[in-house]
């Protein structure tokens, strides 16, 4: 019996379909782009269902995107023995992912909380409330999503091409910059892919190629030098204060279940260092934090380890001063602030 | 289960493996109905009991009410099956509602009443099981067709998982006789079904979530009045969205049940190149609008009892599927507003004595089949055209309402459509756009050339290496789309 046309039609599409795919997969590959993960809501849904473990065993943090580039978690791994469980959002406040922890009477563990100023004390950071959404959708999701999540880690561990933020049509259309940004709309932040890969464990990196390329870097410059120069009025002193309270209300629930809190403060260099100093003077912002929390702090400018990191693009740090600020961290940690890991420090 | 997921392509597999090993056609039958109530399961497993309880109790109201003889208590079964399910649905989707407008009525009356705000989570798809359940109960009652002997046939009728969550809305008469006899899709049904699955998703995926639904949400996000033309793309792009959503899920759902050898009613038939209201309403969403005309115009007394009852009637008819679609006013008025639209155009008819017409579609069982219904065939003349773009302008019009979450921003929206506003905000990129227009004029073109006719016959007309190409294009846009999780628009209604 002869094919039908539908029956012809079908095994061609499927032909061209597995040719074009695996075409380009090829291509992505032969540019030496590797895999990295969608930081959506199902990747960090998977890892906040990791923070009810015992406290022995993990730590949480959460932050901005600094934290996610400054902290490498297979060295925290190797020198803790402890899992580092990554909440941080790019764009975003700490605060939400805090109140949701402090609201949570499950989480009793160790929780670090990277300090962007900017975005720390905004009434409501660019990404806010997609945190938020990530939030709600680990409160709600279904077991079909967390099924659909395991097929898809599979694919994605294996396929250059499934990254949404780079490679997916509506990322390649609006990453070409094919048309001038129309006025008055907000143009869009435009990274390039090389400025950030994310790994299973959501941590954020740089690639190699980024690393030596000034370009690359002065792209990203641009866009801080444009949020730099946006900057609006100073808060009013009611807002900033119900900022730190609400900070000091979540944190006390969190120790007052057993839990530990120390605030983080990750590099930054050039001229970005420079405004967030002019717009959130240390007395006033950081010094206070640590005051009306009770919580001990690490700034990274009062350890000489830490202190003389050169961000690429003033604002995160190269893959390879994330393993020694790291490194420091815990150094830090333990002989400071009185932290207790499961591997014990080597003998110097 | 949103076919748009990974888990539904594994769970698939499963299903269409498991129906094709040599098991009895009971036992495929017992797996069809444990497979949709998986489906219906892994998104919240607790609801599964609702479902149950539906099915049980109209099974057997359902047969009783059948051989019942005495009229007291066939209308008391009666009464038991459309309390028990218009009473869930009140209860899960207008509990909230209903309390909202009575503290506004009390208090207008000047008492201080403030009850707490119920947090009721909508079980999915209930607006669509409890039609497909009433419809059975009230044609129980009525001697329409025979009750269903075998409550594995009736519990697979209401739980055949393609149309559980979001139609199409299937009588028993249409979907319980496949049940008879075994039934297993041939090769050229397997690739219908795998076309319509791929048509179904590229719309889903590809159009509505990855290119219309971004300017959508960002035009009725904005709360400052906006430029005329961001307001019209908004609009635009929400009137895609929503038929590339909804037509989308129904292809899906066609295309599904093709591939197991079951034949499900059509639900859409390129509605944006209506001619009039009543086009409209034969075109867009057609299974519920039957249901509407075989379970509520029609009882009311549709157009037997003179002018002044068929207009009460409709514009009924029309209030209450407003308020089918979501328990808020701006859906009634949605709703309000088709019936205005179809009181003019019946007006229009009667004024110029042109020939009268069903305003309601009935699914026979040709166009069950997939035969383009006859009837409803317009020449493509220039004036048809333009009453059809007039169609779809006053339609965009009442999206509007549908779509904004109160009045307040239905206005805004509104007036920033039609009025120039000097301190306006604009919200969309070029970009934005010239993806809307493009999708926009592009589904009205086909809509238009595609009109007299349906889909798969268009596909098999076609030479099939430009159909495979086609075919192929859509395969590769839905895998580097990558919006693999997000909600069908109808779940929510």
């Amino acid at each position: 019996m002869q094919p039908t046309n539908l029956i012809r039609a079908g095994r061609l599409a499927l032909f061209l379909t597995l040719i074009a795919l695996i075409s380009w997969e090829i291509f992505l590959r032969h540019k030496n782009i590797t895999i990295s993960y969608d930081d959506n809501e199902a990747l960090f849904a998977d890892k906040m269902a990791m923070i009810y473990g015992p406290s022995e065993q993990e730590t949480v943090f959460i932050g901005s995107s600094r934290i996610k580039y400054d902290l490498d978690i297979p060295t925290w791994e190797a020198l803790t023995g402890q899992k580092a469980i990554q909440l941080a959002n790019v764009g975003s406040s700490p605060r939400p992912v805090l109140e949701a922890l402090a609201n949570d009477p499950q989480f009793k563990g160790n929780l670090i909380v990277d300090v962007t100023e900017p975005l720390f004390f905004s009434p409501g950071a660019l990404y806010d409330g997609s945190t938020r959404k990530k939030i709600a959708y680990f409160k709600n999701r279904t077991p079909t999503q967390r099924f659909s999540f395991q097929v898809n880690h599979v694919l994605e561990s294996q396929l250059v091409f499934l990254d949404q933020d780079n490679f997916s049509v509506t990322a390649m259309l609006e990453n070409a910059q094919l048309l001038p940004p129309r006025e008055g709309v907000f143009p869009g932040l435009y990274f390039p892919r090389q400025f950030g890969q994310v790994s299973f464990d959501r941590q954020t990196y740089m690639t190699p190629e980024f690393v030596i390329d000034t370009n690359l870097q002065v792209q990203v410059r641009k866009v801080w030098a444009r949020g730099i120069a946006r900057r609006g009025d100073p808060l009013p002193a009611d807002k900033m204060n119900a900022i730190f309270n609400s900070v000091k209300r979540d944190v006390d629930k969190i120790k007052a279940r057993g839990g530990r809190v120390v605030f983080v403060r990750t590099p930054s260099s050039g001229p970005f260092r420079e405004a967030e100093a002019k717009g959130f003077p240390r007395n006033a912002f950081w010094d206070r934090l640590l005051t009306l929390t009770g919580c001990p702090g690490i700034h990274f400018t009062d350890y000489p380890a830490t202190a003389n990191f050169i961000c690429p693009e003033w604002s995160h740090l190269k893959p390879t001063d994330a393993v020694l600020f790291t490194q420091s961290l815990v150094k830090i940690l333990r002989e400071e602030k009185g932290w207790t890991f499961p591997v014990k420090p080597e003998k110097s | 289960m949103l076919f748009n997921s990974y888990t539904f392509i594994v769970f698939f597999i499963v299903v269409l493996i498991l129906h094709n090993l040599p098991f009895s056609w009971k036992t495929k039958k017992i797996n069809l109905l444990l497979a949709s109530y998986i489906f219906y399961a892994v998104w919240n497993p607790p609801f599964i009991l609702l479902l149950w309880l539906s099915t049980i109790v109209d099974y057997f109201v359902g047969k009783a009410l059948y051989k019942q003889e005495n009229k007291y208590k066939k209308k008391l079964f009666l009464v038991v099956s459309l309390i028990g399910n218009l009473g869930m649905l009140c209860f899960f989707k207008y509990g909230g509602f209903i309390l909202e407008n009575f503290t506004h009525l009390v208090n207008a009356l000047g008492a201080n009443f403030h009850p707490a705000k119920p947090n009721i989570i909508l079980p999915a798809g209930i607006s669509f099981y409890t039609f497909t359940t009433l419809c059975y109960t009230i044609d129980m009652y009525k001697k329409e067709s025979k009750p269903v002997e075998s409550l594995l046939d009736f519990s697979l009728f209401v739980t055949f998982f393609p149309h559980l969550v979001a139609g199409p809305i299937v009588r028993p008469p249409q979907l319980v006789p496949q049940f008879a006899t075994p039934r297993k899709a041939n090769a050229q049904q397997l690739t219908q079904g795998l076309f319509l699955l791929s048509l179904g998703l590229f719309m889903k995926v590809f159009l509505a979530d990855g290119m219309l639904s971004g300017p959508a949400n960002t035009v009725f996000g904005a709360e400052d009045p906006l430029k005329t033309i961001d307001a019209w793309a908004g609009v635009l792009a929400f009137s895609g969205q929503i038929f590339f959503d909804f037509a989308g899920y129904s292809s899906c759902a066609i295309g599904a049940a093709l591939c197991l050898g079951f034949v499900l009613p059509q639900n859409f038939l390129f509605p944006y190149a209506a001619i009039g209201f009543t086009d409209f309403w034969r075109r867009w969403h057609i299974t519920l609008s039957s249901w509407l005309r075989d379970y509520l115009y029609i009882p009311l007394g549709g157009n037997r009892h003179g002018t002044f009852k068929t207009y009460r009637n409709l514009m009924i008819t029309m209030l209450l599927g407003g308020l089918w679609h979501g328990a808020n006013w701006t859906f009634v008025v949605w709703g309000a507003l088709h019936g205005l639209y179809l009181w003019f155009e019946k007006a229009y008819r009667d004024m110029r004595k042109v020939k009268a017409v069903n305003i309601f579609p009935e699914i026979n069982k040709k166009m069950v089949e997939g035969a383009f219904p006859v009837e409803m065939g317009h020449p493509k003349s220039l004036s048809n055209f333009l009453l059809a773009m007039g169609t779809f302008f006053l339609v965009n019009v009442t999206w509007v309402f549908f779509r904004s979450p109160n009045f307040g921003a239905a206005w805004q929206m509104l007036h920033s459509m039609f009025v120039q506003i000097p301190k306006s905000t604009a919200v969309l990129s070029y970009l934005e756009i010239i993806e809307v227009s493009t999708i926009m004029l592009a589904l009205v073109i086909a809509h238009w050339l595609m009109r007299n006719t349906m889909v798969l016959k268009v596909a098999e007309k076609m030479p099939w290496w430009l159909l495979g190409l086609v075919w192929s294009g859509m395969l590769i846009l839905i895998a580097l789309s990558q919006n693999a999780s997000s909600s069908f628009i109808y779940f929510q209604f």
